[in-house]
């Protein structure tokens, strides 16, 4: 592949990097509570950047006999190209795989079984109740190579279930939800369903609630959403543009002390782990927020230059697109308090489980309005039933200066 | 001038469309073996695309690329369950097919799959363009967007901007079981133009987009459109929170179009209602949905909008599906799979976002029709409400929906007066709809590079669009 970039590449050229991704996948799909396709998968693609007199241009193609012309096509690009002078890194270590060979185990019968049976269960629960669920597993590799002299690979292995069920209850109340999980092998997930049947058990009764200020909890899901808003003023990219909030704020205390943010590529187990970014830079864990002092904004080399910081190691990159700061994982150290103690902790509050309509708003000032698509009622200390038919609104920025429980 | 560069053999096929060795000899393959495949169903769909994309922001280029891709699938229908293979080696086909056949035969459901079928149908179908965009040098496509991109950064609060220009022209073959064999010679193109203003902490984007099939024409001559986006953005820095509370509103041809496309056009899709007990039990033909000037179609066949189609993903022609007629609910929008299943007419829905995905029912164009108020009567109608424009986005979840417009302004007798953000539109779509009390004259239809999204297939190019509409009693949510 190296020969065949330089081949075409013209004298004096700066440098290059190049990815080439291949990747096959079998994935199930069950609709309306039955298994309706099994699919098999395979593609692959190949990326090509090029720096020429400081202007990088990039082409890719997914036909494999034409690596010469996408190459050819990246250096006509260069000239429209910003002016770019980092180099790249030339020590990009393989320190670990995000594979698991346990992803040779999948087999589809026995697949098919436990998602029937995931069907049988929660029907057996919820008379009537329509479930819908994918079941997908892959491998592939992922190959990096630059002028700088790297040339590395690795496999990736996925594994992943998600079950989404919408149970009508006799008065035509619709309980709608969903959980997922993803893993680097094929694990028994079945316990979904009891997770899913005790959403649905809890707002088998409704309650009322009238408008005004409440103590809301946000389990993680939820509390994931709002935290993207939280986390894309973290991107360097938006800081680099002045559009995040946080733009002129760092190594200020902006936060609540209880609250510290990282971006981990090292989540044991997660499929998302990567050893270094899409351009060779190694990865580590950072630390976005420390005790409520803003600590690092993500970037990769080109919103590193610009911003004039290290590089995060935060590249993302496909084989058809440029490379852009993304996050690993974001994540919120814990507390030390049960989600059970919060809830006993609760006069009158609501727990907000799902929104409809989040993201709307103006997201980038942490603004956030939707309306509860799942919430409970929780009073003197105990979940009463589901509110429905009402709408939540705040700046989750602001709400995470003041009081708050993790 | 730099796509004579890619080095392929180029042949021109039977079908008139130019295409490489290997993609032209999977077609003659495919041809061949769906003849005697020994399954109850079979598809093969072929494309190569080659596309540009720029990306600007600011004063920076954040991207300018010129790429291509190839990519193949196969579906196979056996025993009522479907084998599904994707795959961009097109050289592989016959493995594929064998996949896909061998993944249908895997298992035998309780409920089995039924298809509608169709007659064998030919046709080669190309875009017409006033200028085709392959023809247009890479300069002068990057010197349009750095001119609109200028407009975009003409204000000083404005923080920063986003330009985007994106065209492909697709090589797109359809071939099945019953003999129906049809090619598409795709061209789609289209710009979006974002400004995000900022003053002190607020912080106000703003952000239009067409596009259509067709030639480079559908993108030139934006100016305009570029000036109402920065006008706007800074505008909207000066606008204040909507109170909370009920309004009349009166709806703008783009909030109209987007209402009826999330709301309803959703509600219209077979697989929902088959879904959905619920819905089946609201979505009976024949119902009142909403006053008898009320007529809602969906419309694959207008050319040059976004969600046209000649033939939809399953070989079947598109077509003029009225799903409210004189206030009633008159149908539905079907694949070869639903209409199969509820024993309907089948209409043309049958859309996928690329060969590499199974087709689902989708949405083309939709639209409400024209009612007989002029804007100007609607306007004068109103003694106190809102007039709502334009949209950030929505999301609906059965008969709730929650719309942001982009903007809003208070009338007050028939006038415009101070201007809103953050205006929130709730409630439930079958009162909403009941609710609509005069629809205007004045149509329009939007298209965009985004698209729509749904079961994980995104963005499918769609439009949607309607006249000025007023509704009573709107909930329009705000801060407290």
């Amino acid at each position: 592949m190296r020969n065949s970039i330089e081949r075409v590449l013209p004298r004096g050229a700066g440098w290059y990097d190049a990815v080439y991704v291949s990747g096959r996948s079998t994935p199930l799909s069950f609709k309306n509570n039955r298994l309706h396709s099994v699919s098999e998968s395979e593609s692959s693609g190949f990326g090509v950047r090029v720096n020429l007199d400081g202007r990088t241009g990039f082409s890719y193609t997914n036909d494999s006999d034409n690596i010469d012309g996408a190459v050819k096509r990246s250096v006509d690009m260069c000239r429209y190209g910003d002016r770019e002078n980092y180099s790249l890194p030339g020590d990009a270590v393989v320190s670990f795989e995000p594979y698991d060979d346990d992803i040779n185990g999948f087999n589809l019968q026995e697949e098919i079984n436990r998602g029937e049976k995931i069907i049988d269960d929660l029907k057996s629960s919820f008379p009537g109740i329509n479930v819908d669920m994918g079941i997908a597993s892959s491998t592939g590799v992922a190959r990096l190579l630059n002028s700088a002299g790297v040339d590395v690979s690795y496999k990736e292995s996925y594994y992943s279930v998600s079950v989404s069920c919408s149970y009508i209850m006799p008065d035509g109340t619709r309980i709608e939800t969903w959980d997922s999980r993803s893993e680097l092998k094929p694990v028994d997930c079945s316990f979904l369903k009891n997770i899913l049947s005790g959403k649905i058990e809890k707002a088998l009764h409704t309650e009322k609630i009238s408008s005004g200020l409440y103590p809301v909890i946000f389990p993680p899901p939820a509390f994931g959403r709002l935290l993207s808003f939280v986390a894309s003023g973290f991107n360097g990219v938006s800081v680099w543009k002045g559009i995040s909030p946080f733009s002129d704020k760092k190594g200020e205390k902006v936060f609540s002390e209880s609250f510290t943010m990282t971006d981990n590529p090292f989540i044991p187990g997660s499929p998302y782990s990567v050893p270094f970014d899409g351009e060779g830079v190694n990865t580590v864990k950072r630390f976005l927020v420390r005790n409520g002092v803003i600590e690092t904004f993500i970037t990769d080399l080109k919103y590193a230059e610009r911003l004039k910081v290290e590089p995060t190691g935060n590249a993302s990159r496909g084989y058809s697109s440029l490379p852009s700061p993304s996050f690993h994982g974001v994540a919120v150290e814990p507390g030390n308090i049960s989600i059970d103690e919060i809830i006993s902790g609760i006069d009158r509050g609501i727990i907000a489980e799902q929104f409809i309509g989040l993201g709307q708003s103006n997201t980038i000032t942490g603004d956030f309005s939707a309306s509860l698509d799942l919430a409970f009622l929780v009073e003197n200390g105990k979940i009463r039933g589901r509110v429905k038919d009402c709408m939540i609104s705040g700046n989750i920025i602001d709400l995470l200066k003041k009081d708050f429980i993790i | 001038m730099i796509l004579l560069l890619i080095t392929v053999a180029v042949i021109k096929a039977e079908n008139g469309i130019e295409m490489n060795g290997k993609y032209s000899e999977a077609v003659y393959k495919g041809k061949r073996i769906l003849e005697s495949l020994p399954v109850d169903y079979a598809e093969i769909r072929l494309a190569s695309s080659t596309g540009t994309g720029i990306s600007l922001s600011g004063e920076n280029v954040e991207s300018f690329t010129i790429g291509e891709s190839v990519a193949g699938s196969v579906r196979a229908l056996n025993n009522g369950s479907w084998g599904f293979a994707t795959f961009n080696d097109l050289s592989m086909l016959e493995k594929y097919i064998k996949s896909a056949v061998l993944s249908a035969s895997l298992v035998s459901p309780s409920e089995k799959t039924v298809l509608t079928r169709s007659p064998a149908v030919e046709g080669n179908y190309k875009i017409s363009a006033v200028r085709n965009f392959m023809d247009v040098t890479p300069d002068e496509k990057f010197t349009l967007a750095r001119d609109y991109n200028e407009i975009l950064r003409s204000s000083a609060v404005v923080q920063t901007t986003r330009t985007g220009y994106r065209d492909v022209n697709t090589k797109y073959t359809y071939m099945n079981s019953e003999g129906s064999f049809l090619s598409y010679d795709k061209l789609y193109c289209g710009i979006s133009l974002a400004a995000i203003a900022k003053k002190g902490n607020v912080v106000q984007p703003f952000h239009e987009s067409v596009s259509g099939y067709g030639g480079f024409e559908l993108v030139t001559g934006k100016e305009t459109l570029a000036e109402r986006v920065v006008k706007t953005a800074v505008d909207m820095l000066e606008a204040e929170p909507v109170p909370g509370g009920t309004y009349d509103v009166i709806v703008d041809p783009k909030l109209c179009g987007v209402f009826i496309h999330e709301a309803f056009g959703h509600m219209s899709e077979a697989d929902f209602i088959h879904e959905n007990p619920r819905m089946k039990e609201i979505m009976v033909t024949g119902r009142e949905f909403g006053p008898r000037s009320l007529n809602v179609y969906d419309d694959g066949t207008i050319p040059v909008l976004a969600g046209y189609i000649p033939f939809d993903d399953e070989g079947l022609s598109p077509r003029k599906t009225a799903l409210i007629k004189d206030g009633v609910l008159s149908g539905r929008l079907h694949s070869r799979e639903t209409a199969g299943r509820m024993g309907e007419e089948p209409t043309g829905n049958g859309r996928a976002i690329s060969v590499m995905k199974q087709p689902i029912v989708r949405m083309t164009n939709t639209y409400i029709d024209n009612g007989d108020f002029s804007g100007e009567d609607i306007f004068d109608s109103m003694d106190d409400g809102l007039y709502a424009v334009d949209v950030i986005g929505g999301q609906t979840n059965l008969e709730m929906f929650t719309f942001t417009a982009g903007y809003g302004y208070r009338i007050k007798n028939g006038r415009k007066g101070k201007m809103f953000r953050d205006v929130v539109l709730s409630g439930n779509v079958f009162s909403t709809l009941k609710n609509i009390s005069m629809i205007g004259n004045d149509r329009e239809m939007f298209g965009g590079l985004g698209g729509c999204g749904k079961g994980g297939q995104s963005p499918l190019p769609v439009s949607f669009g309607g006249p000025h509409m007023l509704i009573k009693n709107v909930l329009i949510g705000g801060k407290m």
